[in-house]
């Protein structure tokens, strides 16, 4: 599903944020990916979207080498990310059920489909009384469960998440991962970035630990090993 | 694409035009000047071309013939030169009419004079050819030709009133040039700043785009279509005041400048809206396009 080959990527003012990663995850995992600032995980992220280009190696999104892939194909194989960031980045203008709409809208979804599509997302992020609301009238949770369903609502086959807790007090982190893993049981494959020790720890899962742009531990069921 | 990404383009592109209010206001109205501006030359260019055009129609050559030559000889000639292409008209000019015009030139009223004269024609072996051009560039060919004519003894040029035409028209066209590419290069500058701003207020949705995956086209096509919109509106407003001033701009140089009347020779109003009215509104078009492709090029990235 995902691969990294060997990937390095030294940025243009000689930052070298990922030094010969290479890992692999499994249709239907649920992996963390933790370690501290400077760590490379976001540049993992961004090459994994093709924001950015790495220096070398290999990186396979469902079977194909994106590091190979012309400006043209980039929008298809981010149709087949789903991102949530840490900010939300909804469209203080849209309201909820607009907000996801238009994901859909502007991956040119027929209106039929966009019209039976959003309530389905709605109703399971747990929205569907919000959906008129606009994201400044809703709580941090609520609107990372709006950015969750915006993210899913092409039916992307990997959801990745970028600190999705970062801004939210435990209780309600608690809430949006358990809707990441009710996501990941229902087929979906999950890769959350964090830095969150309690919960990483308490979930059991798979974590990557990464640290000055190397990959230092990958362990099944495993706990927060990076220690600052 | 499907028809509706088409739509929503466009009703995207009219949406930034009114979000990015005073900057789409501006780059209209620098549209609309620098429009005006070619827009006007463009007309002045046409009545000058129209009215040189009537004047190389009446600037021409004479061919004087030997003394031997029959009036069949230069008859044939005249239908060979009615045959070429550069040649608007000739008149054969016999000897007895040329003494008749000379008569009327010189002596009219007075007719008592030349008495006598009659029959024994002073202008014997002056008959002429009178030839007009359609383009008087092509005139230098023409005569050497004709000078190597066995049957012509001279041919009188108006080479210099030729050249003087040539050059103006060639000024003119030269000022025009230079006029559009100067405001050629100001219009597509305000419109990439234009749409660099609309950008930037939707940076945020461009991003969410971006990252969901939508195609290159959904994410530009907005801003070439607030280009495209910007120029076809600048284009717009000066065809609209030059097609309800200009027969009054006209009325008021005839009256102002009576002396030019017989010179100046005006196309009316239609018939310039027909060239005008496309010419313009494909420039302004293509300005705004080009214009706002030059900005997505170096802003919106993948």
């Amino acid at each position: 599903m995902i691969r990294l080959e060997n990937v390095s990527k030294t940025y243009p003012n000689g930052v070298k944020a990922l030094d010969d990663v290479s890992f692999s995850i499994e249709k239907g995992e649920f992996v963390f990916i933790v370690g501290g600032s400077g760590s490379g995980k976001t540049s993992i992220i961004k090459s994994l979207m093709r924001e950015i280009k790495v220096s070398s190696g290999q990186i396979y999104v469902e079977g194909v080498d994106i590091t190979k892939l012309s400006n043209r194909k980039v929008p298809k194989l981010r149709r087949n990310l789903g991102v949530v960031f840490q900010d939300f980045r909804l469209l203080q203008n849209m309201s909820v059920y607009q907000n996801i709409a238009f994901a859909l809208r502007v991956t040119e979804t027929p209106t039929r489909i966009i019209r039976k599509t959003v309530p389905t997302l709605l109703s399971m992020v747990g929205l569907t009384h919000k959906a008129k609301m606009k994201p400044y009238q809703l709580s941090g949770g609520e609107q990372q469960r709006t950015a969750l369903a915006r993210a899913l609502a092409n039916n992307p086959p990997i959801l990745i998440a970028d600190e999705p807790t970062g801004n939210l007090d435990p209780k309600i982190s608690w809430e949006i991962m358990r809707l990441l893993q009710d996501i990941n049981m229902r087929g979906t494959t999950v890769v959350v970035v964090t830095h969150d020790r309690e919960i990483v720890d308490a979930m059991k899962k798979r974590v990557i630990t990464l640290k000055h742009g190397r990959v230092i531990k990958d362990i099944q069921r495993g706990d927060y090993g990076y220690e600052n | 694409m499907r028809i509706k990404t088409l739509w929503y383009c466009l009703i995207e592109g009219i949406k930034n035009l009114f979000k990015n209010r005073l900057m789409s206001l501006a780059s209209i109205l620098t549209i609309v000047a620098s429009l005006f501006i070619v827009s006007i030359f463009y007309s002045i260019t046409v009545n000058l071309n129209h009215t040189l055009d009537e004047f190389e129609h009446n600037i021409g050559i004479a061919i004087f013939f030997e003394e031997n030559v029959t009036e069949n000889e230069i008859l044939t000639l005249k239908t060979q030169l009615e045959a070429r292409e550069e040649v608007y008209e000739v008149t054969y000019v016999s000897e007895k009419q040329a003494w008749e015009d000379f008569k009327g030139d010189y002596f009219a009223g007075r007719e008592d004079l030349l008495e006598g004269f009659d029959e024994d024609n002073p202008l014997v072996g002056s008959a002429s050819l009178q030839v007009l051009f359609d383009d008087i560039s092509k005139q230098d060919h023409l005569i050497r030709l004709l000078e190597s004519e066995s049957i012509v003894r001279h041919v009188k040029e108006a080479r210099e009133v030729a050249a003087i035409v040539e050059n103006f028209n060639d000024l003119v066209a030269y000022i025009s040039l230079a006029l559009i590419v100067i405001l050629s290069i100001i219009s597509l500058f305000i419109i990439s700043n234009t749409i660099r701003l609309g950008i930037a207020l939707r940076k945020r949705e461009i991003n969410v785009m971006r990252y969901i995956g939508a195609k290159s086209m959904m994410i530009r096509g907005p801003f070439i279509v607030e280009g495209a919109l910007i120029g076809v509106i600048g284009a717009a407003i000066p065809l609209i005041a030059i097609s309800n001033f200009y027969d009054r701009v006209i009325q008021s140089i005839m009256t102002q400048f009576y002396l030019l009347n017989d010179f100046l020779v005006f196309i009316p109003v239609e018939q310039l809206m027909v060239q005008l009215t496309p010419i313009m509104l494909i420039s302004g078009a293509a300005l705004g396009i080009i214009g706002s492709r030059f900005t997505i090029g170096r802003y919106l990235k993948v």
